[in-house]
């Protein structure tokens, strides 16, 4: 079946682009947009407008389907049809930034006359061919790339940073501007492009999203809301050495992964422990190396969860202290560390102080601040890793110093890690806010580590409040 | 400078002389010259051993410098010369005669190390230099090497700064001299001498050439270590285990209630140091050391070097078993705190510092390969380790002193696996922190040669303060693999506990 579908598009594969590009034509869009980034340097700014170019097709119910990274962080978004040279003005519906897909629309009834709406196909065979469309730089007008399908693989998404999904990886070249353009084969959507490798690194390596991860992202907003993914928040691994295998009472099967870590506040916090076995999900016998197969086809065992929704459960047949028992994990929420993903749509979070500014740590303030401070990579890379979150829910930092007289001697404490306020504990950015608005005549901040305490007197914070704002431009003092 | 100026009044005196002709003018004495009898070569061929692979030598490297004789039968250079030496070899300028060395005393916080030759012959006629007390920032000195020739070659420098600053291998900060000097390279110039006025000023220990600075470790630390190279037991520097900031910041000042001008606010006491025995405390504010005052920063004034770290005070000038006076304001009062000097305990440290001079320790089981954690190790990364490192190590090493929850013992963990049928599956697993070992709790590797001994069901279980959190040897397979490694990867010491 395998061999003779490969022949068959062989056979067919210069009428069928031809036809392909004809139809596809009709239901590509360029996405033109200003968006605004905001500066983690300065909180309370607004952030630099850029703009971009990315590609999108129309799909049923009047839709636009693209890439969340070419909408993401989209202050004013222009989308236009080949062969229509009126721009229509859009706006985004669902954005998925946990899978990089975003849906828009555009208000104007006129804009999808005339339009066809394109069908989605299923996970195309490897070795057959595909063609990618989209805006990708080198020129303005519709582009068209053609590549065979090299690998079906999870693999990260890069737009969030921590996600992986289930990837199609091509050898056409996909570049900026292919971003959320169609991968066609047989009349149909096999995927979105959405990333590659820069020349320096890999020659010839696209990625492309799959139809099962589109079909669950179009499922997931059909209730008007975009859930995200769930997640089991534990790691496993595989079971292959025989002596760990006898001494944990398996036999020589092949079957069963252990898990290493469970993460406090994550879906298997309370159901699954460190060291359990896990032996089948929703029935499936799970190998050794952490893969089911289902329809025939081997994936990885976190694909059975990646098919859920929120609400839904996942079972497991469970190997504990030598006994095995049914374990079900309910799915009710995302994976619960936002912190290393970075952030789109999302304004910095900030209190400014007597000059200095708190910030909680995540991606995107490592990304732009990348301090050399060894502390604080330490505790924004192990987080979750060295259980870091049980003893606070963010990492606040003194992110900068706004020189004044009142903070004179406080150019030290950039970059520490906020412990305790007048004795109050931080543990998120708005403990910070509470425990300065509390009335005291000085304010005692302590960081983590072999520092002295940091010492603000509130007369001369309150001289110096108008006086910094002034000089610095901060225009709001914080935002929680 | 002052030869210029003793010529320049000689001048004066003859051109007034038909005026004054009774009184000739004061011969003046021409300061002794260092010569090549003072100077050794010192060869050394060092090998340091490989982190990654402790049962390995690194390929063997020659540092050649200039030693110093201080004694009849003593040569001073610097510790870094003969640094995990192999073969110490000393060279007569003049004769040329050669002789082996023994290393008599090493310090690697103080940077000098004593040697002694095998045969006293080699330094026969050799003229020692005594130590100079009173150099000064700003006088004149003489940086000294040896032409291919033995000629002496002098470049003269100037003593720019006196302070106190890390040294190279330690963990102290001692007395430096910076002198500004347009040093050339040499044949032989790891070690480098200044002299003053005939006298031993320092080693030099860094040099800067696009600068043309050098740092070099002045007579105050010779002294010192001559001292204690004497005496039965070698103690070294000691140090009080303190951490401290500067009180500048007037808010600070008026909320602990800091009267007096000066002091520092103590952020941190390691346990175990004399500090911590004497009873010193986070959140003291140290007043005065030994008598002197301490200021916002941390100096005190000395009569000869100005404001420098008192640390000069605890290190350099006071010896192990010295009793100084603290006066720390605490609580809104003034006491008085006498703190016993100590030597640095390696037992308290968790990771060491440095390891030089010995193979690491290390104990291999069933293809496993256990170390402790030590700066050394880290250091493999390149000299971009802090970041290269894995961070979850690197953190322990940098934060071992925040510890205070566990007790005294080294970071175990676990290096790299050695595929064989045993440790299939394990393959990947490095850099993890071992807590446990059939049960027992691991604080140093001899803990884990005992454990390993005691396997229980036929099973060596190793638990990792990590994920994963533990694995399984089988014990008999593990002692069959034993053999395997041996023959297949020709390691043949399995284990290191010395």
């Amino acid at each position: 079946m395998f061999g003779r579908c490969f022949w068959v598009v062989c056979a067919f594969l210069l009428p069928l682009t031809c036809l392909e590009a004809a139809k596809v034509a009709n239901s590509l869009v360029r996405i033109q947009v200003t968006s605004q980034e905001p500066n983690y340097r300065a909180p309370w700014g607004s952030g630099e407008v850029i703009g971009g170019v990315g590609a999108g097709f129309i799909i049923a119910n009047n839709r636009i389907m693209t890439n969340a990274h070419v909408v993401s962080n989209g202050r004013f978004l222009l989308v236009s049809k080949e062969g229509d040279p009126k721009p229509y003005l859009a706006r985004v519906l669902y954005v998925a930034h946990d899978c990089d897909l975003a849906i828009l629309t555009v208000d104007e009834p006129k804009f999808f006359a005339g339009t066809s709406a394109l069908e989605f196909g299923g996970i195309p065979a490897i070795e057959t061919s595909v063609s990618v469309y989209g805006y990708p730089i080198g020129g303005d007008r519709l582009s068209v790339t053609q590549g065979i399908v090299s690998r079906i693989d999870f693999q990260p998404y890069s737009h969030s940073g921590v996600d992986s999904h289930l990837t199609i990886q091509i050898d056409a070249a996909i570049n900026p501007g292919n971003s959320g353009g169609p991968v066609m084969q047989n009349g149909k959507v096999v995927g979105v492009a959405f990333q590659g490798y820069s020349g320096d690194v890999a020659q010839n390596v696209g990625y492309m999203i799959p139809t099962p991860v589109i079909l669950r992202f179009l499922k997931d907003i059909e209730d008007g809301r975009y859930d995200k993914y769930v997640d089991l928040s534990v790691s496993y691994h595989p079971l292959h050495n025989p002596a760990m295998r006898r001494a944990l009472g398996l036999t020589d099967d092949d079957r069963g992964v252990i898990v290493g870590d469970v993460y406090g506040k994550g879906n298997s916090d309370g159901h699954l422990l460190a060291g359990d076995v896990l032996l089948t999900i929703d029935d499936l016998p799970i190998a050794s190396d952490g893969t089911v197969t289902i329809d025939n086809e081997t994936v990885e065992m976190a694909e059975v969860v990646e098919r859920k929704f929120r609400g839904d459960k996942v079972k497991f047949t469970v190997l504990r202290d030598g006994k095995e028992q049914e374990v079900t994990v309910p799915l009710n929420h995302p994976w619960p560390f936002t912190l290393q993903a970075n952030a789109y749509d999302e304004k910095p979070r900030f209190v400014v102080f007597g000059g200095l500014v708190f910030q909680p740590v995540d991606a995107n303030f490592m990304a732009e601040h990348a301090p050399d401070n060894l502390r604080l990579r330490y505790y924004f890379d192990h987080f979750i890793s060295q259980h870091l979150y049980k003893d606070r829910e963010e990492i606040i930092t003194i992110s900068s110093v706004l020189s004044d007289p009142v903070n004179a001697y406080a150019g030290d404490f950039r970059y520490d890690i906020v412990d305790k306020i007048n004795g109050q504990p931080i543990r998120k950015l708005s403990d910070v806010a509470e425990a300065l608005k509390k009335p005291a005549d000085y304010y005692v901040i302590e960081v983590i580590g072999q520092n002295r305490p940091l010492v603000l007197e509130k007369q001369a914070v309150d001289q110096a409040r108008e006086r910094i704002l002034t000089r610095y431009g901060v225009v709001n003092e914080q935002r929680l | 400078m002052k030869r210029l100026l003793l010529l320049l009044t000689a001048l004066l005196c003859t051109g007034h002389g038909t005026f004054a002709a009774a009184k000739p003018p004061p011969q003046p004495t021409p300061p002794p010259e260092v010569t090549a009898d003072s100077l050794v070569r010192v060869n050394s061929t060092n090998q340091s051993y490989d982190f990654f692979r402790p049962w390995t030598k690194k390929a063997p490297s020659v540092r050649r410098g200039l030693g110093v004789v201080v004694a009849e039968d003593l040569v001073l250079v610097t510790a870094e010369l003969v640094t995990n030496r192999s073969y110490v070899e000393l060279e007569n300028a003049t004769t040329n005669a050669k002789s082996a060395a023994d290393v008599v005393s090493v310090d690697y916080d103080s940077n000098l190390a004593l040697l002694r030759p095998a045969d006293k012959e080699v330094l026969k006629g050799a003229r020692p230099l005594a130590l100079d007390d009173s150099a000064r920032v700003g006088e004149r000195v003489d940086l000294i090497q040896l032409e291919s020739n033995s000629a002496v070659a002098q470049t003269p420098g100037t003593i720019t700064t006196i302070n106190v600053s890390p040294y190279p291998l330690g963990q102290l900060a001692l007395l430096t001299y910076r002198i500004s000097s347009p040093l050339q390279g040499r044949d032989g110039s790891f070690v480098i001498p200044a002299v003053k006025d005939g006298k031993l000023l320092g080693l030099l220990m860094r040099y800067d050439s696009r600068s043309q600075t050098a740092d070099v470790v002045p007579s105050p630390v010779i002294a010192h270590f001559l001292a204690d190279a004497k005496a039965e037991k070698y103690e070294g520097f000691p140090r009080v285990g303190l951490g401290f900031a500067s009180t500048r910041d007037p808010q600070l000042r008026r909320f602990i209630g800091l009267q007096d001008d000066g002091g520092v606010y103590v952020t941190a006491v390691r346990p175990g140091s004399a500090g911590e025995k004497a009873g010193l405390k986070k959140g003291d504010v140290i007043l005065s050391v030994a008598g002197k005052n301490i200021d916002q920063d941390g100096n005190y004034d000395d009569a000869a070097y100005g404001k420098i770290p008192f640390s000069h005070l605890t290190s350099t000038l006071a010896s192990v078993g010295d009793k100084l006076d603290f006066v720390v304001f605490r609580d809104g009062q003034k006491q008085t705190i006498p703190v016993t000097l100590e030597a640095a305990n390696p037992e308290l440290v968790r990771s060491e510092p440095y390891i030089f001079d010995r193979a690491p320790r290390y104990y291999i089981l069933g293809g496993l390969v256990f170390e402790e954690l030590s700066r050394s190790y880290l250091q493999e990364w390149g000299s971009n380790w802090p970041k290269e490192a894995p961070q979850q190590l690197v953190a322990l090493d940098a934060f071992q002193d925040e510890d205070t929850s566990r007790e005294p013992g080294k970071i175990v963990f676990l290096s790299q696996v050695f595929p064989t049928g045993n440790t299939v599956g394990y393959e990947n697993l490095q850099h993890l922190v071992v807590t446990k070992v059939n049960g027992v709790p691991i604080k140093s590797l001899d803990d884990l040669a005992k454990a390993a001994a005691k396997p229980e069901g036929g099973f060596h279980k190793i638990e990792f303060d990590d994920d994963p959190p533990f694995i399984f040897l089988d014990a008999a397979e593990a002692e069959k693999s034993d053999e395997q490694i041996r023959q297949e990867y020709g390691i043949t010491e399995l284990k290191n506990l010395n």
